[in-house]
Parts: C-alpha cells; structure tokens; sequence
C-alpha cells in the first residue's frame, strides 16, 4: 500500500542576503507515514518542523529529496488533491463568513452544486460551528478559527490532514474539542501528520512520532517502543499486596545482575524523551 | 524546479478556480467599500452639468461646451480611479494574503498558482468593469439628456433666426457629435484597459516585491514613465540621424522593449473633443491592451511559479 | 541564485516580446498621429515648454479635464484683466486639449477683443502705448487662433473667425496691408466653406471679404452672380449693392441707373440700398458707380439736393486714430 506521506531525504537551504553561507533549515529528513497513522512531529521552535510541512505541501521546493502524497510529487498540483492542510495560527478572510469560507475553499477543489453544500453542511456540524456559521470571521474567537480552519482542511474529503501546531493559543477547552476532533478522523481512517511543541498532546493522540532538533530528524518511531526503556523490564501488578510486592523485590536481589529501579505507578514521559534525545 | 505550479489533473477546471478566486477578491474589495468611491463619481459627474462659463453667442456654440465639460469630468475621474484601484488593490491583495496567511490555505488546495494570480487579477477586473460600466452608464444617462436639451436650446434659437432646414441639420450633427457615442464607449474601454495592464504590472512587481508600499511606488513611477516609452523608442529608431551615444541608444531599447505604451491610450482625450475612434483603430489599440496584459500575467507568474513563503 | 536566474530569463523573454511589438505599436501611433487621435510632437522649445509638454503627455485621460480647471484659472484672470495671465493659461489649455474648439476661440477672443478693447480704454498709459497694446493684443490673438487652426484644419468655425477678425472694421488698422487682410479673411472664410460643416453665412462673408481686395473683383462678381441666381433668399441688401458695384467695375460704360434698377426692382428701392451703401464708409467695400447712380435716381426721385445721401457728410471713420488721439 502506498504510504500516505513519504519524505526521502529531505534538505532545505535558505539564502539569507547577508550572510554567504546558506542557512539549513531541514537536513537529510526522511520519514514515512503509513496510510491511516496519526504521526507527530515534535521540535521546539524553529527546529525545522514547518518546512518540513511547507516542503511537503509544495510551498517551498526542496534543495535536495523529495516529498510525495499518497505516491504524487508535492511539487505537482494533483497531490493536494488528497491533504488538507491547517497552517500555525491561521488567519482566513474576515469579510467571509465561516459559511462563506467553506463554500470557497470548497470550490477551490472543484466541488460545487450540491455535494458543496451537504459537505459544507456535515463540516459545519464536524466542528460544532453550526450556529457561528453566518458570521463573519473577523469576529470568530480563536478556537473558533482552529476549528473552521480544520473544517475547511476537510472540505473536499482528503485522505491525508496536515495540522501545523494546532492547539497553539488555543484555551484548554478548545484544545480538547481540537484534540477530541482528531480522535474522530483517526476513527474514520483519515491520516494526520501534525506537528507541536506541546509534548503532551502529541503523547495522547500519536500512534508514530518523530522529533526533530535543528533540522535534523533525531528519533523516530512507535510512540509506544520510544518511549519504552530498553534495559528495564516493567511488571505491572494490579491489586498487589505489599507483602507480594516485597518478596519479588527479595527474588530479585538474590538472582543478582538485576535490580529492582523503583516500584510505584509506572511513568515516564515524551518530555523526558525529548530531552535525553536533544542532549 | 520551476514545475511547482504545472497544470495538472486536479479536481475542477482552470476557468472554474479562477473563476472562485476572481468572485473572491472581487467580493473582498468590495466588501472594502470601494463602491463608495461611485456616490463620488455621481456627484462630480451631476456637477460638471452646471459649471457655465461666458461664451461666444450664436446657436452653434450654445450650450456645446457643457457637452464637453461632462465628458472630460467624468472620463478623467474614471481615469483616476481605474487607475489608482488596478496599482492600489492589486498591490494589496498578494502581500495580504501572505500576511495573513491565508495564501498557505489556497495553495494548499489543489490550486496551480497561475490560477491563483490570474484569478487576483481577474478580480480586481471585475471591480474595475463593473465601477466603470455603472460610471458609463450615468455619464451617457447625464450626457443624453443635456444634449436634447442643447438640441432643443439651438433649433429654437435657430428657427428664430430663420435659418435653412439643411443648416440646421449640419449643426445638429456637430452638437450630437459631441453627445454620447460609440467612439465615447470605445474610449471608455481604453481606461478599461490601460487599467489591466496597469494592474497586470502591479501584479508583476508585487511578486516579487516586499511591501505593498514598494510595489504601489514603483508601479505609479512604471505609469508615468510608460507615458514616455514612445519617445524612448523614437530615440531609439532614430537615434543614428542624431548621434546619441551608446548608452542613451542601449538605455532607450530596454525601456521601449520593456514598459508598455500609455501615450497610445492618450486618443482617450482626443474623443473627449469630440474626436472619432475607427473601428480599426479601436481593434488595434484592444490588441495592443490585451498583449500588454497577458505578457505582464505570464511574467508574473513565471516569477511566482516557484516563490517559496 | 536561482531567482538572479529567472530575472535573467524574464529580462530576455520581455525583450524579445519587445522586439515583437515594436514595429506594431511603431505603426499604430503613427496612424494615431496621422488622424489626430494623439497629438504630433508637440513643440518642445524653452524649459517651460517641456514641463508643460510633460504634463500633457503624462495626463492621459485627465488632459482636459485639467484644461476645465485652468479655464476657470483663465475667466478669473479675465474678470481681473491680466491679459499676460489670460494668454498663458490659455496656452496651456490647449496643450492639454488642443482639439476643443471652445478654448481655441475663447482664447482668441479674450486677446483680440477683450485685451484689445481694455487698451482703448486704459487711461493710465500713454497713447502711443495704448495704440501699440492694442495692436500687439490683436495680433496675438490672431497668431493663437492660426495655431488653432494647425490643429485643427478641419474646423470650419475656427476658419470662419480668422475671417471675422480681418474683416472686422474695428480691427483694420492694426494690419498694415488691408489689401491682403481681405484676402487672406476671404481665403480663410472659402477654407471654412470648404469643410463642408460651415454655415450658410460664411459663403457669403467670403464674397464680401473678396469683393474688397483690388483686382480680384471679376472673381468676386462671378460669385456674387452666382448667388444671385441661386435664391431670392440671398438677395440681401449687400449682396446686391456689392453686385451692382461689380458689375459698374467690369463694365464702367454701362447705363448705371438701369443696372440699379435691373438689380433692386425700383427706383426707390435702389435709390435707399445705394445710400446706405454710399455711408458705410467703415467697412472700405468699393463704390463702383454708386454716385453716378444716386445722382441720376435722386434726379429721377425728385429729392432735394440736400437729401441725397452723396452730399451728406460721412461718419468719420472709427479707429485709433481717434481712439489714440489724446
């Protein structure tokens, strides 16, 4: 099966005017997301992570590597056939009402007639924007915008969501509902690739994730093996008592070459991850 | 490299995207209150009926003079505003869009960026047609009904002074002349025009320019400067019999071969007078606007083609 | 890099459809120039020449608009009588719209009938240089208004005023050859005629403007023997004392009161006409045979002596002589 994202070898120069040497933005990024994964990318900021996107949506052309959608070039139009895509804290015309901006961007994918309006119709509902909808968007709040940015990403039924740092400014609710949303799509086979430097987020919505560090793509995987320990072994007991929980410490110290770490409630964190990956 | 735009098999047509975007910014500057800009025009347009000065008597001078004034008020308002709209909202409409970001959201569609930029123009086109037919249509609406009345002003007057029917005749067509009439609307169609390629020029500079100041600037400065590209290109063809140097010749070449030629769109003032636009002439000039145009839409686009944001 | 690249190619593709336009757009203002759509070269000589030519040019669209303000400039100043004002602004309305009839023959008229007459009366000068004001306004106002016709050839009625200006009695002695100020009005009036647009009247002021010039009367009374038979609607009181003094002139042997009579239909009709003819002495038309002929009529009329028009006293004839005296 195609892949629903595969970047290959991706590099990104930028040419600044003042300075000879150009400044690289992604380097050597490859990656692949299987066709109904929610994949995240994680970075801080200015780590690489929006090119990557931009290059991947053909807004900027690669200085080596290329990126394909679905198996089509990102420098051909026809690949945007199948991704929506929701940039950082976007802004759409404030003339249009959120109505407006879905029949419009709908039309951009070549619908029309009535498959636009049932879509704009089943988009309006999909974001709970129903009643905002005859408003115009210049008085939309900014969970609003998120999520009528995201309807209009879906408008035409694409297979693949591209969402740069979705939840950015957005208040705790609007982060659920955001987060919620994306539950939904993975539910109906839709693939995400998004990307945020809320670890947290991504920890609770991603099956991959990939961390980038100054253009370079330092890990990559099953966000459950990454997040594993390689040399600890989790046991994880459930109504155990401590009696029980003493004489396995007793068996452990008495077979030697093993220790026992800690016992408690099991945890670490993507944020642990991150750090010890970025060192 | 530059294939990033290459047509291809998406979803809907070419004509139908630009179409989309074209309706858009159309309805987005319209929403600016552009249209506000017409009440003005009603207004300079009912004035100039009523400004009158001292003339010569005699039945063939009553009156023709306001016939005059009203053309040359309204076709130069609709200069000004074609004009100062095609560099303006064009120069505004491309770095709106990347500011706002909402460029990302279009290209992100299945949108080659020629239909992008084409359906910007388009736009700001469409504006333009429509401001100029509506300020059209009241002219001749104005113009029509001050000429019967300087038509019926000199038939009295005339008869009065007891001249022959064929005299009368013969002035008659003098003053309708200066009525409204399709050399009028051709020259209308010129300001259409000279405001496309002024905004296809505005486009070009705006793609690669940073600020929609720069771009407003430069394409005023590329307005008044095309005004003298014809003599440019004189010196240029004739420049053996006057002995230019080299580089006032090589100089006057690049400015003839690159800028358009507004002086050709000067018959605007000529049919004001009174003067008749051929048909020939008016296809020609049509020719000339539209290679004008086309050539600027295509170089913006080979420009933006592979612009990266 | 790359985007010094592409300005390279776009730089080479703009030329080369440059290159492809140029004879096109070449030709097509040529045949603009050639019937008058834009102005040709317009006359580029001091400095201010060349800013005004530059705003004209760079006003597409907007030239007579602009012109409609500079001639409410040009009234003001006419309202205040700063002729030198008056004939500036008027030289640059027509730079900006040099096709309007109107600015062309307003412009004139303010210099040679307005400035003109405000000389006769400003009291503060000399006469000497009143009389040559008065010249100097008149003459420009006819060199403005020949320039209007360089623009304009085909406008009749700009024709038609060069020859009101030169037959304009009041305005005879500012040209030193009146011989050929007739000749040149009638010349300018048979220009306007035959434009084909000008009125009736311009026919006939073209023969009156002949009839004055020495040595062209046989031409003249062709003409005049024209429109004779053409209408009995063209049988005005001058048309036909001008034609009884053309006729006297080609044949001098002739019976002078028949001729009269053949022309006016009676004694007293003829006898009245002649007389006003003999006293309109300030419009210099030639007296062919008029006083054999208003001797014998009064003779014939039974009127007095004293009566007869030819022993009256003449009105002086107007001028600056008189204008100028003191």
């Amino acid at each position: 099966m195609t892949p629903a994202v595969e970047i290959v070898g991706l590099v990104k120069d930028f040419h600044t005017s003042f300075r000879r040497t150009p400044l690289r933005a992604v380097d050597d990024v490859s990656l692949t997301i299987p066709a109904g994964e929610v994949y995240g990318l994680i970075g801080p900021n200015g780590s690489g992570k929006s090119t990557t996107m931009k290059a991947l949506l053909g807004l900027v052309a690669p200085t080596a590597g290329r990126c394909s959608i679905f198996g089509k070039d990102s420098l051909k139009v026809d690949s945007r056939n199948d991704v929506g895509f929701l940039p950082e804290n976007p802004y759409f015309y404030k003339h249009l009402s959120g109505r407006e901006t879905l029949r419009f961007y709908g039309k951009l994918c070549g619908l029309g007639g009535k498959t636009l309006d049932e879509r704009v119709k089943e988009m309006l509902a999909l974001v709970d924007l129903e009643d905002a909808s005859d408003r115009r968007i210049g008085g939309y709040s900014k969970g609003m915008l998120q999520r009528i940015g995201l309807a209009q990403a879906l408008i035409q039924e694409p297979r693949l969501l591209i969402l740069d740092e979705p939840t950015a400014g957005v208040d705790p609710i609007g982060s659920r509902q955001i987060r919620d949303l994306i539950f939904k799509l993975r539910e109906r086979g839709i693939t995400v690739f998004l990307c945020s430097h809320l670890l947290e987020q991504v920890q609770e919505v991603c099956d991959h994730v990939g961390i980038i560090f100054r253009g370079k793509l330092v890990k990559e995987g099953r966000l459950e093996d990454l997040i594993a320990i390689e040399d600890q072994t989790e046991i994880v007991l459930k109504d155990a008592s401590p009696e029980l929980v003493a004489r396995i410490e007793e068996l452990v110290r008495q077979e030697g070459g093993a220790e026992v770490v800690r016992t408690g409630k099991p945890r670490t964190t993507l944020e642990r991850l991150f750090l010890r990956e970025i060192r | 490299m530059s294939q990033a735009a290459t047509a291809s098999a998406s979803q809907g047509s070419h004509t139908g995207r630009i179409l989309v975007i074209a309706t858009h910014a159309f309805t987005q500057l319209m929403r600016m209150k552009v249209f506000y800009f017409l009440a003005i025009f009603a207004v300079i347009a009912l004035a100039s009926n009523f400004i009158s000065l001292p003339q010569h008597e005699g039945p063939e001078s009553m009156g023709s003079n306001v016939l005059s004034q009203i053309k040359s008020w309204s076709l130069g308002t609709m200069t000004l505003f074609s004009v100062v709209l095609a560099i303006v909202a064009t120069a505004l409409l491309l770095p709106k869009d990347i500011e706002d970001r909402t460029l990302y959201t279009v290209l992100a569609k299945p949108v080659p960026r020629f239909d992008y930029l084409a359906g910007k123009l388009l736009g700001v086109l469409m504006l333009i047609f429509v401001s100029l037919a509506l300020m059209d249509l009241l002219m001749v609406a104005v113009l029509q009904v001050r000429t019967s009345m300087v038509l019926t002003q000199q038939q009295e007057m005339a008869t009065a002074l007891g001249w022959s029917q064929g005299t009368i005749d013969s002035m008659r067509a003098e003053t309708e002349a200066l009525g409204p009439n399709w050399s009028l609307q051709g020259a209308v169609v010129a300001v259409f025009l000279r405001s496309a390629v002024m905004a296809a020029i505005a486009l070009m500079i705006s793609t690669f320019s940073t600020s929609t100041l720069f771009t407003t600037i430069v394409s005023f400065l590329v307005y008044f400067i095309g005004y003298f590209q014809a003599d440019a290109r004189d010196v240029y063809l004739h420049s053996g019999e006057a002995g230019q140097g080299v580089l006032a010749r090589l100089g006057s070449l690049l400015v003839s071969l690159i800028l358009p030629d507004f002086q050709l769109f000067n018959v605007i003032d000529t049919v004001i007078q009174g003067g008749v636009l051929p048909l020939d002439v008016f296809g020609k000039l049509v020719f000339v606007g539209f290679y004008y145009t086309v050539f600027y839409t295509f170089a913006s686009w080979f420009i933006f083609a592979d612009k990266e944001f | 890099m790359r985007l010094v690249r592409k300005s390279m190619i776009l730089l080479a593709v703009a030329l080369v459809f440059g290159a492809i336009r140029m004879p096109f757009e070449s030709a097509l203002r040529g045949e603009l120039e050639k019937s008058g759509l834009i102005p040709r070269e317009l006359e580029v000589g001091t400095k201010q020449k060349l800013g005004q030519t530059f705003a004209a040019v760079s006003l597409g669209g907007l030239r007579t608009l602009v012109a409609t303000f500079y001639n409410l400039r040009a009234f003001s100043e006419f309202t205040e009588q700063r002729w030198g004002d008056v004939a500036r602004t008027f030289d640059l309305i027509v730079t900006l719209a040099p096709h309007t009839r109107y600015y062309w023959e307003t412009g004139y008229w303010h210099q040679a009938y307005n400035a003109a007459s405000y000389y006769i009366n400003e009291e503060k000068l000399p006469a000497e240089r009143r009389r040559e004001a008065w010249r100097e306004s008149i003459h420009a106002g006819r060199d403005f208004l020949e320039r209007g016709i360089r623009n304009n050839p085909d406008d009749w009625s700009l024709w038609a005023n060069k020859g009101f200006l030169l037959s304009d009695p009041n305005k005879f002695p500012a040209f030193r050859d009146q011989a050929k100020s007739f000749e040149e009005a009638a010349e300018a009036y048979r220009k306007a005629e035959a434009t084909g647009r000008a009125l009736p009247y311009v026919k006939r002021f073209s023969l009156y403007a002949l009839a004055r010039v020495p040595g062209r009367e046989d031409e003249a009374l062709e003409i005049a023997r024209r429109f004779y038979n053409e209408s009995e609607r063209n049988h005005t009181p001058t048309l036909l004392s001008l034609l009884f003094v053309l006729e006297a002139h080609a044949d001098a042997s002739q019976d002078m009161e028949e001729l009269a009579v053949r022309l006016f239909g009676t004694k007293e009709k003829a006898f009245e006409q002649l007389g006003t003819h003999w006293q309109r002495t300030r419009d210099r038309f030639p007296v062919y045979g008029v006083a054999e002929a208003l001797q014998r009529l009064g003779k014939d009329l039974d009127i007095p002596a004293g009566e007869n028009p030819l022993n009256q006293p003449l009105p002086p004839p107007p001028g600056p002589d008189q204008w100028f005296s003191q």
